[in-house]
């Protein structure tokens, strides 16, 4: 459905897309995932039509974004991470004025807002001003937004961004429902479990470039040997990854919030050589986590720092 | 349709915000009420308030050379009185004794011109007055000065309507120097009745005395007197006439200041990029705001007329002058609107916007007159206020309640017209204005963490 092929971004000196590549099919979620800077929000931009790239194509059904924009455009639909709405507006009164911009009206616009009321689960709650609903309802009908049209193309920009774990889990019925639906999803997310969750294809970006690209499975396949190990200390010195990266079979380390992440073979046979190494730097350990690879592992296998650094 | 939608969508907005309901429609229509109510005994005229010398213009009916024959014939002929006509000039009276003295010179600043080219003249504004001496003014007056006789003098004073205090002003100078001269006139008779009681004076003046006597009760009327004639079918202009005006024409640059906001707003909130994103063109987007802001304007205009009309009984004139003059007014502002909705865009920022509200709106109001009648200015000032759109505006309401009709507020529709035509054309160049890589990116960039 979207093919975008050895794109680049260049802001003056600075390149924020380093010719990249990857494919989107249709009908399934796939899953964009990478630090701030790593060059999603450009990625998605340019796919969008708002931002020309400086070398590049991009085909969607196989005709090129920029030669006819109208073509994705109209089959496109975007949920700004930013809550893209008026919130002195009704709920109702919003998807309204999407509707219309989509050339939608009368009978049949009132269809599809009764429709994308149902699918977001904000019936009974249109008439009310935005600015009166929940951050969890904004975000819902910021999605709704997006799906007047019935685009076949959905582009969800970290979709759950502070709220609630209910409007969350909501929210992730509703991306698996229209995946259901057989609507196409780019997917970004900071959250590990949403895109394991949710994604069928994953592509990882760093610093302007793919690092890794492909299923769940086939990118844990990539540390399926490695034990992941988070520690959390009550005293964390930055140079503590660097410590344990010294004992022997560590392969990564890093420090997210008060934890300390690594990676190593045999995780039982390390662990009497990473207590005996925290005793040495005078901390405390809270707690020790054994898990099995995830994708979580495979960002600081292939990066060497966390994805939310 | 989609720009019928956004016009829609930014009505709503604006209507649903009450604070911007209570500055734009609100305010001027409290304002006006105080202003006007507050101002009414101290409100002489619309613009009319001595700053400066009052220029008027002193038209002679008479021919001096004729007239001083005439009389030097009658005094000879029929009267057989021996004196000089020659001793006492009107002429110079008027010019130099009276109009050349240092306390009327602070005050009057006159020239002589023919009648047809000082009507030219008031009817442009330049003068605030003519001064009409009549045809045999020096024959007549030297007969009141020099003889026994009276002959009446009607001296015309045809005023400005646009400057009413200075009509008045000039009226009451004219009548001082009528007063003082019926009072030389009566001093001279009483002079001349002594005389002719006491036997003193010659033999011209034997059959005088009679004459005199049925004469002397009418010498105030028939001495010099003034027509005060302001040019007809004009209306002058009261303090509630002016402050709805000024109030009106100042409060809907806020409309202006409003959509200025709008396009950077929509940018900031993501909702620009998604209009993008829709397939919605800036053209679309332009228009949509520009019709909004019309609409705005448009509304409280209407607003602000009919309540001053029923609640400060402001009479607005000619209807389908007021109409057209209001369409024009509200498009000048969208045009206006649309300029600053597109460099606050580009910029990136509220500054420009911020500015125009906080400070331009202000200084536009002082130029234009909405703060205080334009005549209390200095000249230079009172040229500025043809920069600005409220001032231009304000004139030509004005002109439209003192009773002109729309060929005379013309050249105002037109200036308004063609400045909002050149605002929306900058607008639109500086909004469709290809941005450098990296501005164009911060301008349109998706965000995400």
């Amino acid at each position: 459905m979207l093919k975008v092929d050895n794109l680049y971004k260049n802001f003056g000196n600075i390149r924020a897309v380093d010719g990249i590549s990857f494919e989107v099919k249709r009908g399934e979620i796939f899953g964009l995932l990478g630090p701030n800077g790593a060059g999603k929000s450009t990625t998605i931009s340019i796919i969008s039509t708002l931002i020309p790239p400086t070398k590049g194509q991009i085909l969607f059904e196989g005709e090129s974004i920029f030669e006819n924009p109208k073509n994705i455009r109209q089959n496109l639909g975007i949920v700004p991470q930013d809550i893209a709405l008026y919130p002195t507006l009704t709920g109702y009164e919003n998807l309204k004025f999407w509707g219309n911009l989509y050339g939608l009206k009368g009978a049949e616009l009132k269809k599809r807002i009764n429709e994308v009321a149902d699918i977001i689960g904000l019936n009974g709650r249109l008439k009310d001003k935005v600015e009166k609903y929940s951050g969890g309802m904004k975000r819902r009908l910021n999605i709704g937004a997006a799906l007047l049209h019935q685009p076949e193309l959905l582009i969800m920009d970290e979709p759950t961004v502070g709220i609630d774990p209910q409007s969350r889990s909501h929210i992730l019925d509703t991306v698996l429902k229209l995946s259901a639906a057989g609507i196409t999803i780019i997917y970004t997310t900071h959250y590990m479990e949403e895109a394991e969750a949710l994604c069928t294809r994953i592509c990882i970006m760093d610093e302007g470039k793919i690092i890794a690209s492909g299923t769940q499975q086939e990118l844990v396949e990539l540390v399926k040997e490695k034990t992941q190990i988070s520690i959390k200390l009550d005293n964390i010195s930055d140079n503590m990854p660097q410590i344990f990266k010294e004992i022997p079979g560590v392969f990564d380390a890093a420090i997210l919030d008060d934890t300390v992440t690594l990676f190593g073979e045999n995780g039982d046979i390390l662990l009497a050589e990473i207590i005996s190494k925290v005793s040495e730097e005078n901390s405390k350990i809270q707690s020790i986590d054994i898990q099995k690879p995830n994708l979580e592992a495979v960002f600081l296998h292939l990066t060497g720092k966390a994805l939310r650094d | 349709m989609k720009v019928i939608s956004i016009t829609i969508k930014d009505l709503k907005t604006v209507l649903s915000d009450k604070q911007a309901i209570i500055i734009t429609m609100l305010m001027p229509v409290i304002l006006m009420t105080i202003l006007s109510m507050a101002l009414k005994g101290s409100f002489i005229s619309s613009d009319d308030v001595v700053a400066e010398q009052i220029k008027v213009a002193v038209v002679k009916q008479y021919d001096e050379e004729a007239d001083s024959q005439i009389f030097n014939q009658v005094l000879e002929e029929r009267l057989n009185i021996d004196i000089e006509g020659d001793e006492v000039n009107p002429e110079e009276v008027f010019f130099e004794d009276f109009l050349g003295s240092e306390e009327v010179l602070e005050l009057i600043n006159y020239r002589v011109e023919e009648e047809e080219k000082a009507m030219e003249l008031i009817n442009q504004g330049e003068i605030s007055a003519i001064i009409i001496l009549p045809e045999k003014y020096i024959y007549n007056m030297k007969i009141n000065l020099l003889t026994p006789f009276r002959n009446n003098v009607n001296v015309k004073i045809l005023t400005h309507p646009d400057r009413a205090i200075n009509g008045e002003i000039i009226t009451s100078v004219m009548e001082a120097y009528t007063n003082t001269m019926s009072s030389i006139i009566i001093g001279k008779n009483v002079l001349i009745e002594t005389a002719s009681a006491n036997d003193i004076g010659g033999d011209g003046f034997d059959n005088i005395e009679e004459v005199m006597e049925g004469m002397t009760d009418l010498v105030e009327g028939m001495s010099v007197s003034i027509e005060d004639i302001t040019v007809h079918g004009r209306q002058s202009i009261k303090s509630s006439d002016y402050y709805a005006v000024a109030m009106m024409t100042m409060f809907i640059l806020f409309a202006a200041g409003q959509g200025g906001r709008m396009l950077l707003e929509e940018k900031d909130n993501q909702t620009y990029q998604r209009m993008v994103v829709a397939d919605i063109t800036k053209t679309h987007i332009l228009a949509g705001k520009f019709i909004a802001v019309f609409l705005i304007a448009s509304i409280q205009i209407t607003i602000m007329l009919i309540y001053s009309y029923f609640a400060l009984k402001v009479k607005w004139g000619d209807v389908s002058s007021v109409i057209v003059l209001s369409l024009t007014s509200a498009f000048s502002v969208a045009g206006l609107g649309i300029f600053i909705a597109s460099i606050t865009y580009r910029a990136g920022n509220y500054r420009i916007a911020n500015l125009f509200e906080n400070v331009i709106i202000q200084v536009m109001a002082l130029l234009g007159g909405s703060f205080f009648p334009l005549d209390l200015m200095p000249e230079v000032i009172q040229k500025l206020s043809f920069i600005s759109l409220n001032g231009l505006a304000l004139k030509a309401y004005l002109k439209i309640i003192k009773g002109y009709n729309f060929a005379d507020i013309s050249s105002y529709v037109l200036i308004l017209a063609l400045t909002g035509s050149l605002f929306t054309i900058a607008g639109v160049i500086a909004f469709n204005k290809e941005k450098g890589a990296a501005e164009h990116a911060k301008h349109n960039k998706i965000k995400t963490a």
